[in-house]
């Protein structure tokens, strides 16, 4: 017995139960497709959790991934998901954004993260952005039965957003608290240059890949 | 239709050439075997042991009906943390190289697992994605990934059209589903599950269930062929209108307590009776 089908009678059935992972890429919406370009930074190897990258991807449908840190030009906004290490380039990449008056969106994939990975990143985060990131915190731990499983933003909108399991509390001296889970501080946003930076310590990518709507109701309104 | 079972059924202190006598002498035609369950049969389990694996399998007048696998209870292909990911990814690229190595066309893989934590919608879509680049490395070896239905265990796919939309959208012709008609539970009827998946069946465990006559009668329990709920003469009508005609491997969770060896024999006396249709 083989599992062999004919094209056709694929055809055929499949139009019987023709229910499309509609919510599979989310779609760009006039928010997040503006005139200022609007970038997601592929940090390849130095990206943890390449569905959230998806996710962000998906959102301006692919157009706005870039691979090649050397070659960006400050732009209007920069998201950067599931960032660990974060090279130099990238780094400058950045701050020229914030410089020039744009918004970053930093998403931290330090949760999911080795020691050494973990220890890179934290130092880039407090010597460069004045942000210090806790270690990772378990939100699920095998004995816990009764979680809450949602982060709760309270800027710009107040959206609940499934936590991501591991995720890594936040402080900032110049920095707003914009979203906690289980009490603790999991996104903040603080002026820098110009602009201003959004540090995510819950990451929201794998959330936007599966098509949360409330995930992108944030993300759309973080970028007005 | 050949007789399997599986050879997690072995009682653990009889050894392997013990329990594959048992096996044929039950009358089986072949056995399935559990990467990570019994101790010949292991992640780290050499080429050259998997090939002697085959040779015993072989000697006692066997063959291997499929590599099934329970470790995708603990490393799921639907797990958040990539490298758990990956770690499910290889269990099922270690099925398919073994059971190139055993002579065998099939695998089980238990695609996804929802839990409070990691939610329907990510394990859904990381259970397509994952198996696509898998479906492949089946392809390429000749093998089929079978996923099975472990409905109310894994917390998805619980119906059998939500199931083939899963398979639709997974859009492999290396990827089935290996259903299980004990699994459905109350949720449905097994036969209407093998006619909706019929071409895409790539095995078929058997076990009974007594539906709604457990502890306090509100639970479901497994039990063995013939003493359940499970309607045997539709399902063997089903079998027949699809054209079914591979393995029947037998999964009995609920193990004898005394004389474990007449669980084998009786269990291949029921299979008999449902593949002549004595029903």
């Amino acid at each position: 017995m083989t599992v062999r089908l004919t094209r056709r009678q694929f055809l055929e059935c499949s139009a019987t139960v023709a229910v499309p992972l509609r919510w599979r890429l989310g779609r760009a919406s006039p928010e997040v497709s503006g005139a200022r370009e609007q970038l997601v930074l592929d940090l390849g190897p130095h990206c943890s959790l390449r569905e959230s990258l998806s996710g962000y991807a998906a959102a301006f449908e692919g157009r706005a991934l870039r691979t090649d840190v050397s070659s960006l030009a400050p732009c209007a906004v920069l998201i950067v998901p599931a960032a660990v290490e974060i090279p130099p380039a990238a780094v400058r990449a950045i701050t020229a954004c914030l410089e020039t008056g744009g918004r970053v969106i930093l998403e931290s994939g330090a949760g999911f993260a080795s020691e050494r990975d973990l220890s890179r990143h934290r130092g880039v985060l407090r010597d460069v952005f004045r942000v210090h990131v806790a270690s990772p915190i378990d939100l699920w731990p095998e004995a816990n039965g009764s979680a809450i499983p949602y982060v709760d933003f309270t800027w710009p909108v107040a959206v609940k957003v499934r936590d991501f399991s591991s995720v890594v509390p936040l402080a900032s001296r110049a920095g707003e608290i914009i979203a906690r889970v289980n009490g603790l501080a999991v996104g903040l946003k603080r002026p820098f240059g110009r602009g201003s930076l959004i540090v995510l310590g819950s990451p929201l990518g794998p959330a936007l890949w599966t098509g949360d709507a409330e995930a992108r109701q944030w993300l759309r309104a973080a970028l007005r | 239709m050949k007789k399997s079972i599986g050879d997690n059924m072995i009682p653990k202190d009889w050894g392997l050439a013990r329990g594959l006598e048992l096996v044929k002498r039950a009358g089986y035609d072949g056995i399935e075997l559990w990467l990570g369950d019994m101790p010949w049969f292991q992640m780290n389990t050499s080429d050259a042991d998997v090939r002697a694996l085959r040779r015993a399998v072989e000697g006692a007048g066997l063959v291997v009906s499929n590599v099934s696998t329970g470790l995708h209870w603990g490393s799921p292909l639907s797990a958040r943390d990539p490298t758990v990911r990956a770690r499910a990814a290889r269990i099922v690229e270690r099925q398919i190289e073994t059971a190139t190595l055993l002579g065998s066309d099939a695998v089980l893989v238990v695609a996804g697992l929802v839990t409070e934590e990691v939610p329907y919608n990510e394990v859904y879509q990381r259970s397509v994605e994952a198996l696509t680049p898998l479906g492949d490395t089946a392809q390429r070896a000749g093998v089929l990934i079978g996923c099975e239905n472990c409905n109310a265990e894994q917390r998805l796919l619980m119906s059998p059209r939500e199931f083939w939309q899963f398979l639709n959208d997974v859009n492999h012709p290396a990827v089935g589903i290996h259903l299980d008609v004990g699994n459905i539970h109350d949720n449905g009827f097994a036969e209407q599950w093998i006619e909706i998946h019929g071409p895409r069946i790539t095995r078929i465990h058997v076990k009974d269930v007594l539906r709604h006559r457990g502890r306090c009668g509100d639970q479901s329990v497994y039990t063995n062929l013939l003493l359940g709920d499970n309607n045997w003469p539709a399902i063997r009508a089903a079998l027949t209108k699809v054209g079914y005609d591979g393995w029947l491997v037998a999964e009995m969770e609920a193990r004898y307590r005394y004389a474990p060896d007449q669980q084998f024999f009786d269990t291949a006396q029921a299979m008999d009776r449902l593949i002549s249709g004595r029903l």
